[in-house]
């Protein structure tokens, strides 16, 4: 059994990993970097170690410092969180060399699953429908240019590693295309080391729904249902909620039912994701798998009632799941809000700053993950998200109206955030039928949302 | 932002995002000088979409944070001088190896190596930051530490004494 584990990441994540491991009666002990040594979990843990300066390179991103930290404070675990080291299979065969539980997949899983271009080719093979796209990775522009023509247009170009959207381009013509790959390869290059591209066909109107799946060491699992992200800003998630309001309960249990088994078949293993478009018909295809606790999970907990970070460090610490499919059960509406620290009329530019007064909102159903405090300095060296929202209804409209009255309360003063966005957003009509798809931001432009809601000056 | 805290730019610095070299020369430095010198801190480090400076106080060893941060308009790196003055801190998290020569009252020069930190079987040298005598070891053989864990404090003023002793004969 796990006993002390050593919590490799930041910010609410940590905050989070912390209180799980408090509720199972595991130490933690939290490692950060310098510009982290006032963060909210390094306050709150039983130990913290600092393992290097404010670049992530050099703390949070270095195998050798976490390992070496997890040893001289005694751990026998390193929660890796999400990002940073989380999903890298040379790390999790370093921490189990150190006779350390790494608490996510095995190297062997994280290494069969690692380039997105194999584990679609892995769970194609086990009946999980593909966008259509290039065979294998883009060997060259010539190479770009003939797929393309074989798969039609429009396409996105995706890079084999990392995620996040880092190196993704639409591009609706071959000179598009042309022009944008070389962007792409230098951006994949410069984010994950890798400049492997491929090509996927651009779906028109789809949503992002993902699928939570739970598997122990011994090839039991179960889903816990999907949420539905498909308010994205260029790719990345502003706001997720389950279950999704564009999918019956025919294609959810359709959904959810071959990712469960395609994940089992392909020798998945603890905590993960997998990511699909569903396009308006209701036709599904596979897109990514997340092998780690991705930021949204509370959704799915507070449908299910299960504490997704508990059962993961259960699961790896060897334990079987010791429950069926049919005893998990979901109930009402969660909707979950990132709050960023950044300024919406500025595009989206990240902040960084004291935050002079924190107030957290309240109410049946609200729960609020952060690691924001009154005083607390948003070091400008990492992600902007400063904490999530999650509202839980009995259905979508009264969590709606919940999700209003906790946003109206949340107060966050110092720096710019996100919130007014959020605000609007529960003003406008499209979001509120449900009927919408990935493209809603972009299309509209987020400030089109403020607009709408902006009361005018008085004279 | 509050405007007094350190590790920030004066309010005046702040919208020169398209400062000219003139303005640079004229407004820019005088004021960046001012802040430092009211300040405790060794360098000071200004950024602009334009233009890059770094102010530094002599005789002070620096170890500058990563700069690499997001489109903040300005960044400003700096350490406190007194804690980085006269203290050898750990470059890494591991266990501590002190050199067999590594006592109270030693005299080292800037650079001397007082021991290392083993990460993982592999050792990351710590050196004395200035020339000194080191007055306090506040570590044992073998101890974990972490990264910028103070290690020895090296008193310079004795080492002056030191060097007037020994032209002196004193000793």
């Amino acid at each position: 059994m796990i006993e002390r584990v050593l919590i490799a990441n930041r910010g609410e994540i940590a905050v989070r990993i912390l209180r799980a491991c408090r509720s199972m009666g595991i130490e933690a002990v939290v490692a950060h970097s310098e510009a982290d040594a006032q963060s909210r979990a390094v306050l709150m843990a039983d130990e913290a170690i600092c393992i290097g300066p404010a670049e992530s390179a050099r703390s949070y991103l270095s195998a050798a410092s976490v390992i070496s930290a997890a040893l001289v404070s005694g751990c026998d675990a390193i929660h890796p969180g999400y990002g940073f080291l989380s999903e890298d299979d040379g790390f999790a065969e370093m921490t189990r060399a150190h006779d350390l539980t790494f608490i996510g997949p095995s190297a062997e899983v994280l290494e069969r699953f690692a380039s997105k271009a194999g584990t679609r080719e892995l769970l194609a093979a086990h009946g999980l429908p593909m966008v259509p796209g290039s065979a294998g990775m883009l060997r060259d522009d010539e190479h770009a240019l003939a797929e393309a023509d074989r798969i039609g247009y429009p396409l996105l170009i995706k890079p084999s590693a990392g995620g996040g959207g880092k190196g993704m381009r639409m591009v609706r013509t071959a000179r598009e295309l042309q022009q944008a790959l070389t962007v792409c390869r230098s951006e994949a290059r410069a984010a994950f080391g890798d400049d492997s591209l491929y090509l996927e066909k651009w779906l028109e109107r789809t949503r992002h729904v993902e699928v939570q799946v739970m598997i122990d060491n011994y090839g039991h699992g179960v889903h816990i249902g999907e949420r539905d992200c498909s308010v994205q800003r260029r790719h990345q998630k502003l706001v997720e909620e389950a279950p999704s309001p564009a999918i019956d309960q025919a294609t959810r249990d359709r959904l959810t039912g071959s990712a469960i088994k395609a994940a089992l078949a392909a020798g998945y293993q603890n905590l993960g994701t997998l990511e699909f478009l569903v396009d308006r018909e209701g036709r599904y295809f596979f897109i990514e798998i997340n092998a780690r606790i991705q930021v949204e999970h509370p959704v799915t907990e507070m449908l299910s009632g299960i504490d997704i970070v508990a059962e993961q460090i259960r699961l790896a610490a060897g334990e079987p799941l010791g429950y069926q499919q049919d005893d998990i059960r979901l109930q009402g509406h969660a909707i979950e809000f990132r709050i960023n620290a950044e300024d919406v009329r500025a595009d989206f530019q990240p902040q960084a700053g004291r935050v002079d007064q924190y107030v957290p909102p309240g109410g049946s159903g609200v729960r609020m993950e952060t690691h924001l405090y009154g005083g607390y300095d948003v070091p400008p060296f990492y992600d902007s998200l400063l904490g999530k929202l999650i509202v839980w209804g009995p259905d979508r409209e009264i969590a709606i109206a919940r999700s209003r009255v906790a946003l109206g309360e949340l107060l966050v003063e110092g720096i710019e955030t996100n919130i007014p966005f959020h605000r609007a957003l529960l003003e406008d009509g499209t979001f509120l039928s449900g009927d919408f798809d990935t493209n809603l931001l972009d299309r509209k432009g987020a400030a089109a949302f403020l607009d709408a809601v902006a009361t005018p000056e008085r004279a | 932002m509050s405007e007094e805290a350190p590790g920030q730019v004066p309010a005046g610095v702040r919208d020169e995002r398209t400062t000219g070299l003139y303005d640079l020369a004229d407004d820019v430095l005088p004021a960046l000088i001012a802040r430092l010198r009211s300040s405790r801190l060794g360098e000071l480090e200004v950024r602009t979409d334009a233009w890059r400076v770094r102010l530094r106080r002599e005789g002070v060893p620096v170890t500058r944070t990563a700069a690499s941060g997001p489109a903040v308009g300005l960044l400003v790196v700096a350490e406190d001088v007194e804690s980085m003055g006269s203290v050898a801190r750990s470059p890494a998290v591991g266990y501590f190896t002190p050199t067999p020569e590594l006592a109270v009252g030693q005299p080292v020069q800037a650079g001397d190596l007082l021991g290392s930190i083993d990460v993982l079987g592999i050792g990351q040298e710590v050196s004395s930051p200035s020339d000194g005598i080191v007055s306090r070891l506040l570590v044992e053989d073998g101890q974990a530490v972490e990264y910028g864990q103070v290690l020895a404090e090296i008193d310079p003023i004795e080492a002056d004494l030191e060097a007037a002793d020994s032209e002196a004969g004193g000793r």
